[in-house]
């Protein structure tokens, strides 16, 4: 359909064009703060980022929509994956830039918050799109340094500071492990570049016994499991999200993680896609596949005893992550592609939870499980919408999380080549599933609590405009999702294509 | 010419001492410094690995990640003071507001 204007930009921006997107968002990251020199009521800065957001998503889709591919610099690439993820990350930066203006924790440095909100979603999109460990590296530090500052950025709450300096220093941590892990890659390699006939995946064929090798794989894992909070490196994550104020905490949970998985598909599925040296890649698998069961089951246990509606969001947004990183243990093109269609729905779903814990603090509500005592007498479309979305991050039919689930843990059993039966990842599904029942008993308390006990007052409870559309469009994708996946699975299959085309 | 294995141990010394002061020391500024040792000790690796085998990757890597140091530090400090003074202290052992 748009085939001729992606032809026409191509012709006249050259190389520019695959990174267009981020270029476009990086406009917002430099204009943000010089509005804000004009404008000192921050609507302007809010409006302004928006459409440049929208207007990227929309290049973005065109590009996909033309099926676009090429390589910018040597160091980034568009593709069909890239497109897919950048996509991802600009709706929940639209999502979170809609109900900022309106929350009541929001700082009075409005320019510095969109501009850092733009940035880490700029560095996102640079991170999908990077072919080269140097540029995966600078994306990764651009989207952590500007979420430190941040977090930081909240009205009068101590917390923030707080969750600031322990982010910093796990981030700090996580990344130095990262680059030390990328150094080991390298000496071993001899390359930065990923893809490509001398690039890393061309040489980890003849690295099955080498140690350094190893050592560089086991620092990247430990480095990015820090980044989608997996177990054991998920302390800071309820902290963070804790300390943060509402909307950053959401944009952290579905964004932030979101891009750790980018970079584990595009460095490790890859890469052991192409060593298909049975033991080596093997190993690797079992060691994802012990994270996954891990990460879930401690998530789930330990959400079951919180009393934060934030504090259990953010232990069940670990054991979503450990969900995803079933798709990484099985490596399979089908569980990639649940992995991803999987990304999606927890961006409508746990946005959507977060989104609403965000407008009820703006209606003065606090943020624990009394405080939503009564609520569906207070509030019904915001209970029900709430139940919604709790319900589908259980995965009850026929919402988007159950779908989604059903297409990620079936990736683990079924082989997607022969159709056949395959036994060696039962037991992850086994677990994954166990624990979907375990998640099910906290959001059912967080329901129990808004329909059937009673509450202090019975006023109801005023959510400003800008939260309902933002509630509004999470529940239709959590519907539309559910019920008619198709359109977004098949651009989900082609992602994965494109992603197993790299080998 | 000196044998690979002494700049690999020397950097992996440095990394260890770093990820060893991160783990024990209390004040937050230390922890600071331990990161960049940390983050100097990759560095030494990748420069290691660019002379021996002749390649200029990894040392356009070295000078990037200094550069990513530096913004970390500056971001770093700024939150440092922003803890002393809405909580008084920078020690990681009493930020515990929140735990669980």
């Amino acid at each position: 359909m748009f085939a001729d204007l992606t032809t026409s930009i191509v012709d006249a921006l050259g190389e520019v064009t695959y990174i267009l997107p981020e270029i476009i968002l990086m406009i917002a990251v430099l204009i943000a703060p010089l509005l804000y020199m004009f404008n000192k009521t921050g609507k302007a800065v809010a409006a302004v980022s928006l459409v440049l957001v929208i207007v990227s998503a929309l290049v973005t889709f065109i590009f996909l929509d033309a099926g676009l591919e090429g390589e910018a610099f040597g160091i980034f690439q568009f593709d069909a994956f890239s497109g897919l993820m950048m996509l991802l990350f600009l709706a929940v930066a639209a999502l979170t830039i809609l109900i900022s203006p309106g929350h009541v924790e929001t700082t009075k440095h409005k320019g510095e918050y969109y501009m850092l909100l733009c940035g880490a979603v700029a560095g996102m999109m640079f991170v999908a799109s990077a072919s080269n460990l140097i540029a995966i590296f600078v994306g990764v530090e651009l989207v952590s340094i500007f979420s430190y500052a941040l977090v930081s950025l909240k009205k009068n709450d101590p917390r923030a500071a707080e969750a600031s300096v322990k982010y910093l220093i796990i981030g700090g941590f996580s990344s130095a492990l990262t680059l030390y892990g990328m150094s080991m890659i390298y000496g071993t390699t001899g390359s930065l570049d990923l893809y490509g006939a001398d690039g890393i995946i061309s040489a980890v064929q003849v690295m099955s016994g080498n140690w350094a090798f190893v050592i560089g794989c086991v620092g990247l894992i430990a480095g990015y499991g820090f980044k989608i909070a997996a177990v054991p490196f998920h302390a800071w994550a309820p902290d963070v999200y804790e300390g943060a104020s509402t909307p950053v905490s959401g944009f952290l949970a579905v964004a932030s993680k979101k891009m750790g998985f980018v970079v584990l598909f595009k460095i490790f599925v890859v890469m052991f896609v192409a060593a298909k040296t049975g033991v080596f890649a093997e190993s690797f698998q079992y060691v994802f596949a012990i994270i996954a069961a891990i990460t879930m089951t401690v998530g789930n246990v330990v959400a079951i005893s919180q009393s934060n509606i934030k504090r259990m969001l953010a232990y069940s947004s670990i054991a979503q992550a450990g969900y995803i990183l079933i798709a990484l243990a099985v490596m399979s093109q089908y569980a990639v592609m649940g992995g991803l269609f999987h990304m999606f729905t927890h961006v409508v779903m746990k946005g959507g939870a977060f989104i609403i814990v965000a407008a009820l603090i703006s209606a003065g509500l606090g943020e624990t499980m009394d405080d939503y005592r009564g609520l569906a007498k207070r509030a019904p479309f915001i209970a029900a919408a709430m139940m919604i979305f709790l319900f589908s991050l259980a995965g009850i039919p026929p919402l988007a999380g159950f779908t989604s689930k059903f297409i990620l843990f079936s990736g683990a059993i079924v082989d997607p080549a022969t159709g056949a039966v395959t036994m060696q990842w039962i037991w992850l599904a086994f677990i994954a599933v166990l624990n979907s029942a375990i998640s099910l008993y906290y959001y059912a308390r967080v329901v129990k609590a808004m329909y059937i006990e009673k509450g202090k007052s019975e006023e109801p409870v005023k959510v400003g405009k800008a939260f309902l559309v933002a509630i509004v469009l999470c529940l239709v994708g959590v519907i539309v999702l559910g019920v008619y996946p198709t359109p977004l699975l098949e651009l989900c299959e082609v992602a994965a294509d494109a992603l197993f085309a790299l080998v | 010419m000196i044998d690979i294995a002494f700049f690999l141990v020397f950097a992996a010394v440095l990394f260890v001492i770093g990820m060893y002061g991160l783990l024990t020391s209390k004040k937050g500024l230390v922890t600071l410094m331990c990161i960049e040792l940390m983050l100097n000790a990759a560095n030494i690796n990748f420069i290691t690995f660019a002379s021996f085998s002749g390649g200029t990757a990894g040392q356009v890597f070295v000078i990037m990640t200094i550069a990513v140091a530096a913004a970390e530090v500056a971001v770093g400090i700024a939150l440092m003071l922003n803890a002393y003074k809405t909580k008084g202290t920078t020690e990681v052992d009493k930020l515990t507001s929140m735990r669980w």
